[in-house]
């Protein structure tokens, strides 16, 4: 099944894509854009759901803020903005929004009725200290403080009204407030200490969380008060689901026979052989969700030597065979990518013409920049130093085809005389290696809904760690031009403006060599043909079970 | 060690006359354990192709005539890359062992030797060692230092040493309290002269029994390291990496997994066999 709102970028391209998206749509959503094929929902039973993602370190997503943790809290947090499937912002927690002239000023209304599953009423001041909690220092956040980083106040004008008040314009603030990193948590249970609170998060979704047994699974079950949908929901009131068994298998060959025998319900994860293999099966449905905000790509980091020469980074990506291995190791399920913006993001800007694999080219732009010896085991050499790479690459994030592919890159490079280092490294020593600046390759994914993203990951301001220690912007990229180019970007409310700003902020990325794309972030989730009603969110491909139901 | 006993009928009258005891499982373990030593020595020759070139092309093929063991999903051929990684699995399993060995020869004489009170502290020592499970005991040491082959040889062969101090302190126990060393104290021979020329000859004619069967384990440890990630980091052409590599492909491509694993088994029972036919004729003497 083809994801609906996967649709062509860039360009004059861009309005025929969206009547392309929007015709494509319209039959999808026949089907009620699910796998329901017309039977009747029934109630109850336990869906059995197996991630491939690190087990998260802690529950509430404000922490830290990393994809295993929106893979899970989608299911017992929300938003106060979602997207339908046509990739328009539609309201969910707040019923309505406001911006004033100036762009500084917002006014939230929120929505009717709802309290968390605490029973503490969704109300403005509850907003207002999860706004807060993003922003607090104490909480380590990552992605929620750098997307929430603008908002300078937030004021309750009444028991549902919320007026924000922002240093600067901001056009990706509702992009920003539809993602789960800054979704809203119960404010009684937040004043709980950390520890408390990240073992058991208290939202207003339709799932609440049980239990968690570290390395094992964590149990959610059905919230019977839940009265708060979004639109796009084919039912209303509480789940169909009893529960669901979130359960962590890290190794890929395991999760699948875990699914073939029937044991789990759903895998994410997913490996290229294993989704082939789904195709012609009639057992096994296969869910693609590419993820929005950048595609994956390698970072080459300009901070230090050898990637401080642009000409020694632009001979590192001519050096790199990345096509064959793509097609090879992926089995036909990723398509090469030449953007440093994921394929969902209609402002995608691509250019191929910058990254043919052509090794006569690296060893050319290698002599013009000095590294024209090489030593007795074939690599280059100035000054007495080797051209050695180091690339911390973590086990958690890369499924093991897109290792197999570094390997490749790993020996292409060798031929034109690069030396790469690959430090295969759990999630938690490759922050490590990240925050001492000890690598010159990387390959880091960041899911942001929206083209903002961009300013995230090569504003020269994303340099700085963000309090979680992590900081965005990996290629160290620091340009006035660029800076610029984002910053007006993001304060712009031009739709065109936006766009052409955006697509020259993509050149200079692009024609700097300060990143190799190579596919959209893979989001590949194999469920058993017995669950019906299963969908990825539009805002960040993350799972939704709230229409979900067994026909066992 | 039955199924060995039961080989005593098939034995080789020719081959028995000359090399009383030996029977085919030993020759076959023997011819193993040279192929592999051979092919550790001199990889380029038995290898027909580069280890580590990749030609994404060719990637998944089952054997065939050109690849007798497939390719992975580089394409790199699976054979030339088994032959190739003897040589670190077997450097590994030597290195470690030695390291062992070499450890616990001092542990075990300073407690046989040094008197009471050290053999009570090393006792204690080696039973905290022992409380933790061998593998246990390397994955901390390179969790501490950090992954690598070096750090691999190091912490295996500290995991093994506890095994080996525990038995050579018994021996040189029961060699010490033996008619022919308090002989020779009683002669009035020098305590350097008497533990050199009596016990350690004595005490230490099983370790390298030990040794030849521990080779076997060192190198199936020194695999699991790096199946974990922790050994010879990528692109190595190591037995432990492949099988790791080749796991997630079991269903589709299972040459990619069987071959280096075949490789290991074989490693190991060749030197298990070999190290308990030296057990015998030492034990025999």
């Amino acid at each position: 099944m083809s994801f609906p709102f996967r649709t062509p970028a860039r360009g004059a391209t861009t309005a025929a894509g969206a009547v392309a998206a929007v015709v494509l749509l319209a039959g999808c959503s026949a089907g009620g854009g699910s796998t329901n094929d017309g039977a009747e929902p029934v109630s109850g039973g336990n869906l059995v759901y197996a991630t491939g993602d690190a087990e998260p370190t802690c529950l509430d997503p404000h922490v830290g803020g990393n994809y295993p943790q929106a893979l899970i809290s989608s299911q017992y947090l929300e938003p106060l903005v979602s997207k339908n499937s046509a990739g328009e912002i539609i309201p969910w927690l707040a019923s309505s929004w406001e911006q004033s002239e100036d762009g500084l000023s917002w006014t939230f209304t929120l929505r009717e009725g709802v309290q968390f599953t605490d029973g503490t009423p969704l109300d403005a001041e509850a907003v207002k200290a999860n706004l807060e909690h993003v922003q607090d220092p104490a909480t380590a956040s990552s992605t929620g403080y750098l997307a929430l980083r603008k908002i300078e106040s937030a004021e309750a004008l009444d028991e549902q009204t919320l007026k924000l008040t922002l240093s600067s314009p901001d056009s990706a603030l509702l992009e920003s407030f539809s993602m789960p990193w800054v979704a809203i948590q119960s404010p009684k249970a937040l004043e709980r200490s950390q520890e408390e609170n990240c073992a058991a998060p208290v939202g207003t979704g339709p799932f609440m969380v049980e239990d968690w047994v570290k390395q094992e699974s964590v149990t959610l079950v059905r919230n019977e008060e839940y009265v708060s949908p979004p639109s796009e929901a084919t039912h209303s009131g509480p789940a169909y689901l009893d529960s669901i068994t979130w359960r962590f298998i890290p190794e890929s060959a395991t999760r699948y026979a875990a699914l073939q025998a029937g044991e789990v319900h759903v895998i994410d994860n997913a490996q290229p052989d294993t989704i082939k293999a789904a195709e012609g099966s009639d057992v096994i449905k296969h869910l693609d969700a590419p993820r929005p905000g950048a595609s994956n790509r390698l970072e080459l980091n300009t901070s230090k030597a050898p990637f401080d020469d642009p000409l020694v980074r632009e001979a590192f990506i001519r050096s790199v065979n990345v096509n064959d291995g793509v097609s090879t190791l992926f089995f036909g399920t990723a398509a090469r990518s030449y953007s440093p913006l994921s394929s969902v993001e209609p402002l995608a800007y691509s250019d191929s013409s910058q990254f043919g694999y052509d090794p006569e080219e690296a060893n050319r732009l290698l002599g013009e920049a000095g590294w024209s010896e090489r030593d007795s085991a074939g690599y280059r050499v100035k000054d007495g130093e080797r051209l050695t790479l180091e690339f911390p690459v973590s086990t958690n994030q890369s499924i093991p085809a897109e290792q197999s592919l570094f390997e490749q890159f790993q020996a292409t490079a060798k031929e034109a005389g690069f030396e790469v280092k690959l430090n295969l490294l759990d999630l938690s020593s490759w922050y490590g290696a990240l925050a001492e600046n000890d690598y010159n390759l990387v390959s880091a994914p960041y899911t942001k809904v929206g083209p903002d993203v961009l300013r995230i990951l090569f504003h020269s301001d994303s340099t700085v760690p963000a309090p979680s220690g992590y900081f965005a912007n990996l290629s160290q990229v620091k340009s006035e031009e660029l800076d610029e180019l984002l910053t007006r970007a993001s304060e712009t409310s031009e739709p065109a403006e936006r766009e052409e700003l955006y697509e020259q902020a993509q050149k200079i990325v692009l024609e700097g060599h300060y990143i190799l794309p190579l596919y959209d972030q893979q989001n590949h989730f194999l469920y058993r043909s017995e669950v019906s009603g299963v969908r990825a969110w539009p805002t960040v491909s993350t799972p939704d079970f709230y229409d979900a139901w067994l026909n066992s | 060690m039955s199924i060995f006993s039961s080989q005593r009928n098939h034995q080789d009258p020719v081959l028995t006359a000359h090399f009383p005891g030996l029977r085919v499982v030993e020759l076959a373990a023997a011819a193993v354990a040279l192929f592999l030593v051979f092919a550790a020595c001199f990889p380029t020759i038995l290898a027909p192709f580069d280890p580590l070139a990749i030609n994404p092309a060719d990637a998944f093929q089952g054997p065939s005539a050109e690849h007798w063991f497939g390719t992975d999903e580089s394409g790199r051929d699976i054979f030339s890359r088994v032959v190739h990684g003897a040589r670190p699995s077997l450097l590994i399993g030597a290195a470690a062992t030695a390291i062992g060995l070499g450890l616990a020869v001092i542990l075990g004489t300073a407690a046989g030797l040094g008197g009471r009170w050290l053999d009570f502290g090393i006792g204690r020592l080696l039973e905290v060692l022992f409380a933790l499970p061998g593998l246990l005991l390397a994955l901390v040491f390179i969790a501490i230092a950090g992954p690598g082959i070096t750090t691999s040889v190091v912490a295996v062969g500290l995991s093994t040493a506890p095994g080996y101090a525990r038995i050579i302190r018994g021996q040189i126990a029961q060699v010490r309290s033996s008619a022919m060393v308090e002989a020779a104290v009683v002669l009035g021979r020098s305590p350097a002269r008497v533990l050199r020329r009596h016990i350690l000859p004595n005490a230490l004619a099983p370790v390298f029994v030990l040794g030849t069967l521990g080779l076997g384990q060192a190198v199936v440890w020194a695999s699991s390291l790096s199946f974990l990630g922790l050994g010879a980091p990528p692109p190595a052409a190591e037995w432990g990496a492949m099988l790791a590599a080749g796991r997630t492909y079991l269903g589709t491509a299972w040459w990619m997994t069987f071959f280096p694993g075949l490789a290991i088994v074989l490693a190991a029972a060749s030197s298990t066999v070999l190290g308990r036919a030296l057990q015998r004729r030492v034990a025999l003497r």
